[in-house]
């Protein structure tokens, strides 16, 4: 009895222990350079079946500066142990950083894991243009509300490294719009091998707000063959923070109307410089430049004696940076008239001062007569005395009944926009246009009989060689030997242009040269032999796996 | 053969019954001088059987004896676009030319040309004609014979006739896009604008050529070739509704 206790004892003991779970973590290095790559690796021993762990990328969450991804997990149905991968990117600046405390969350038990110690030290010796980074391009400088800035992330290769792709960008900007414009676009030959995403910010509230961006770069070694796949992944993160404030009231123009940027007058256009009086044309003015083109109001630009100004749609060419601003102009008068001038203000957020554009008026010759007093007389009392007077003819008497019932109806629709006139001649053209492909490919397919003969021969063998492995399925011999040869036949008379009964062997010996003549007796006896001997069946044994080679052979050739 | 003279009997058995019609209450007070009263009921006889171009003509009549040039010049020139030889409709209009004061513009050759029949006579006569031409050339081609002589004679008369309907189809299309003057006082504007300075006055019942429309404007040109902008609500299309828009009414919400 006390040996059976003390064995009980020692067993839950046992089950005690190992009821522990046993986490484990090791990075590679352990310490490394600002900026360096670097490998953890956590190991998951317990007493239960692990599987996955999900949702890791919530749970971790490393320190400001780390960048830090999930790149894989080794997990078996039947195991309890789990390792999970994961690929990082230390901070810029030296010192200790921990990754908290946190918890690994598997099917069956949640694992908690404790903090993560990672040294960045100068004192590593680390090439850092030999492996791939991630930069950010952004300017150091205070922003305006409205402003829009351009920014990139440059995923550039290294001596080591070459970057192939990037993926899972996220951005957290708030106080900011934000809008990725290009991705994935080659570095410029200066700045080597990589790739460039590009981005928009706007700032829509002033004070200070903190932008982050993470991503994933796919990267692989130089030194990787040719089809080899030694591709993996490498986080990067930034987290910047930006000072916004309002464009400032002091010396604001009243003409300005949310311009930030530098911008220049590009050009005036005008679709004719010749019009008539009270011919309207249209005014485009091409704004070139960068910065916030799309946000700007198109300036007012008000009708005098000379032209009368009606709105117009505008357009705006985003890949060449250019904004129109488009007029309706109506001249007023003949002459030799200048162009309404546009005038804005912008404010410039590198120096901090407010500008003005102006495009210049063009000369427009307008042709025809100045505006008359109006005459609302019909009747012009100073005609000349020797004017011929016109003839009053009269009314002729009314005849209401009269009308053809071909032209009765009402006059309020021609036939010419009836939409089902157009469509029922459509219909019908369509029809001849489709009838006369018919005809012309019956008429191709009268000319080639052997398409026709071909394509017969294919389906016949198609079925052949289903109806053969059905046959040879079953064991019936016989049965396969039959299709087979019908195949053998059909598909050589298609290939010969002659009858299907009249193929004998050496017209198949023709058809497919090189065939084995002994196995085509084998087949022919198996199939005919019936016909002529009872038990001759019986003869032979053909090779099926090579009779079903043939047929295949003979539907290649079809 | 037989059919045909039964339709030849019908026709001038029609044409003779036309001769020794009743007269409607509405002729009967045209000729009283009732003009009112003819107006109201060959415009419900319109309103409940169509409108032929005699009946569009007769209440041109009617409404020009009313002094309304601006409603008679619309009902004539519809009437012509159902009948383009309509003998009252074109009396009508020549007497509002001579004596009324009203301005139309000179037709181009391609609209006379146009007038010898209506917009969709063309139009059905060229789309059979480009069928007898088509099928003349495609039928032989799909029979896999070549084509005879008759077939022959039949698609260069088709294509003939396809090409001689080009021009009518034009005029017809520019005899269309004319437009009436409705408004009594009206100004020729100098540009499309609500302060549009005026150019010329225009009287109602006047044609006018109609362009582009712009901000609630239509750019026309008048008889003597002047050309500005008019109101859209001043003038009336004469491709439009059986009878004159009434213009006092107000558009439903």
């Amino acid at each position: 009895m006390r040996r059976f206790l003390a064995s009980t004892v020692l067993l839950l003991l046992g089950l005690l222990a190992r009821a522990e779970d046993r986490v484990s973590w090791e990075i590679t290095p352990r310490v490394t350079a600002p900026g360096q790559p670097f490998r953890l690796q956590i190991m998951v021993e317990s007493d239960v079946i692990l599987g996955g762990a999900q949702q890791v990328d919530k749970e971790i969450r490393p320190p400001r500066g780390m960048a830090l991804r999930l790149s894989g997990q080794l997990v078996r149905p039947d195991s309890n142990e789990a390792t999970l991968n994961f690929s990082g990117v230390a901070p810029d600046q030296e010192g200790e950083y921990v990754i908290p405390s946190f918890t690994l969350r598997f099917a069956r038990k949640l694992i908690p894991v404790t903090p993560i110690k990672l040294i960045v030290s100068n004192s590593v010796a680390y090439q850092r243009t030999a492996q791939a980074r991630a930069e950010l391009v952004l300017p150091e400088r205070t922003f305006y509300v409205g402003e829009l800035i351009r920014g990139a992330i440059h995923l550039r290769g290294g001596d080591d490294e070459t970057v192939v792709a990037s993926f899972g960008l996220e951005s957290i900007a708030e106080g900011f719009t934000f809008a990725v414009t290009s991705d994935r676009q080659p570095l410029s030959p200066k700045l080597g091998q990589g790739m460039r995403t590009s981005f928009e910010l706007t700032p829509i509230r002033e004070g200070t707000s903190e932008l982050s961006l993470r991503g994933t770069m796919l990267i692989q070694n130089t030194d990787t063959p040719a089809f080899g796949n030694g591709n993996r992944d490498r986080p990067f993160t930034f987290r910047r923070k930006l000072i916004v404030e309002h464009v400032p009231e002091r010396g604001r123009p009243a003409d300005w109307t949310g311009a930030i940027g530098a911008f220049s007058a590009e050009a005036v256009q005008v679709s004719k410089d010749r019009p008539e009086v009270g011919e309207p044309i249209r005014l485009r003015a091409i704004l070139t430049g960068t910065g916030n083109l799309d946000r700007l109001l198109p300036p007012e630009v008000p009708g005098n004696e000379s032209w009368d100004v009606l709105p117009a749609t505008e357009r705006r060419r985003h890949a060449e940076e250019q904004r129109f601003f488009v007029y309706t102009l109506v001249p007023r008068l003949p002459g030799k008239l200048l162009t309404p001038a546009l005038r804005f203000s912008t404010f410039d957020p590198l120096t901090k001062q407010f500008s003005r554009i102006e495009f210049k008026p063009i000369e427009v010759t307008v042709t025809g007569n100045a505006p008359a007093q109006v005459d609302l007389v019909t009747a012009d009392p100073a005609a000349p005395i020797g004017a011929k007077p016109k003839v009053a003819a009269g009314l002729a008497a009314p005849t209401p009944q009269r009308g053809a019932p071909l032209f009765r109806g009402a006059p309020a629709l021609s036939l010419a926009s009836s939409a089902a006139f157009w469509s029922s001649n459509g219909l019908l053209l369509t029809g001849l246009f489709a009838l006369t492909g018919a005809v012309l490919y019956l008429g191709y397919l009268a000319a080639h009989p052997e398409i026709r003969r071909r394509r017969r021969a294919r389906s016949i063998v198609r079925t052949a060689l289903l109806e053969a492995a059905s046959a040879r399925r079953r064991g019936d011999r016989h049965a396969f030997a039959k299709s087979a040869v019908r195949a053998l036949q059909v598909g050589a008379a298609a290939l010969l242009a002659a009858e299907e009964a009249a193929m004998t062997q050496g017209d198949l010996e023709r058809v497919l040269p090189g065939v084995p003549r002994p196995l085509l007796d084998e087949l022919f006896a198996r199939s005919y032999g019936e016909r002529f001997a009872e038990g001759a069946t019986d003869a032979g044994s053909p090779s099926e796996d090579e009779t079903l080679e043939l047929l295949r052979r003979l539907q290649s050739l079809l | 053969m037989r059919s045909f003279t039964c339709l030849l009997i019908f026709c001038i058995a029609s044409l003779g019954a036309a001769e020794d019609r009743v007269i409607s209450p509405a002729e009967t007070a045209y000729h009283k001088g009732d003009y009112a009263t003819a107006v109201e009921q060959w415009s419900n006889e319109a309103r409940q059987n169509g409108v032929s171009s005699g009946l569009l003509s007769a209440l041109g009549n009617a409404e020009w004896r009313l002094g309304r040039k601006g409603r008679a010049m619309i009902c004539w020139e519809r009437a012509l676009l159902l009948d383009p030889r309509d003998p009252v409709a074109l009396a009508g209009i020549r007497h509002a030319l001579a004596a009324g004061g009203t301005e139309r513009p000179a037709p181009t050759w391609a609209e006379t040309y146009a007038s010898f029949l209506t917009e969709d006579t063309w139009l059905i006569l060229a789309t059979a004609c480009f069928w007898v031409a088509t099928l003349c050339i495609v039928v032989p081609r799909l029979r896999r014979r070549s084509a005879g002589e008759w077939n022959h004679r039949t698609r260069v008369l088709a294509l003939t006739l396809l090409v001689l309907c080009t021009p009518g189809l034009w005029g017809g299309r520019s005899l269309s896009a004319r437009a009436v003057v409705r408004k009594v006082e009206v100004s020729l504007r100098l540009t499309p604008t609500l302060f549009g300075e005026p150019l010329n006055g225009v009287a109602e019942g006047d044609v006018v050529r109609t362009g582009r429309p712009l901000n609630g404007h239509v750019r026309v040109t008048t008889a003597d070739g002047k050309t500005g902008w008019l109101r859209a609500g001043e003038i009336e299309l004469i491709r439009g509704a059986s009878l004159p828009a009434d213009l006092d009414q107000k558009a439903a919400p």
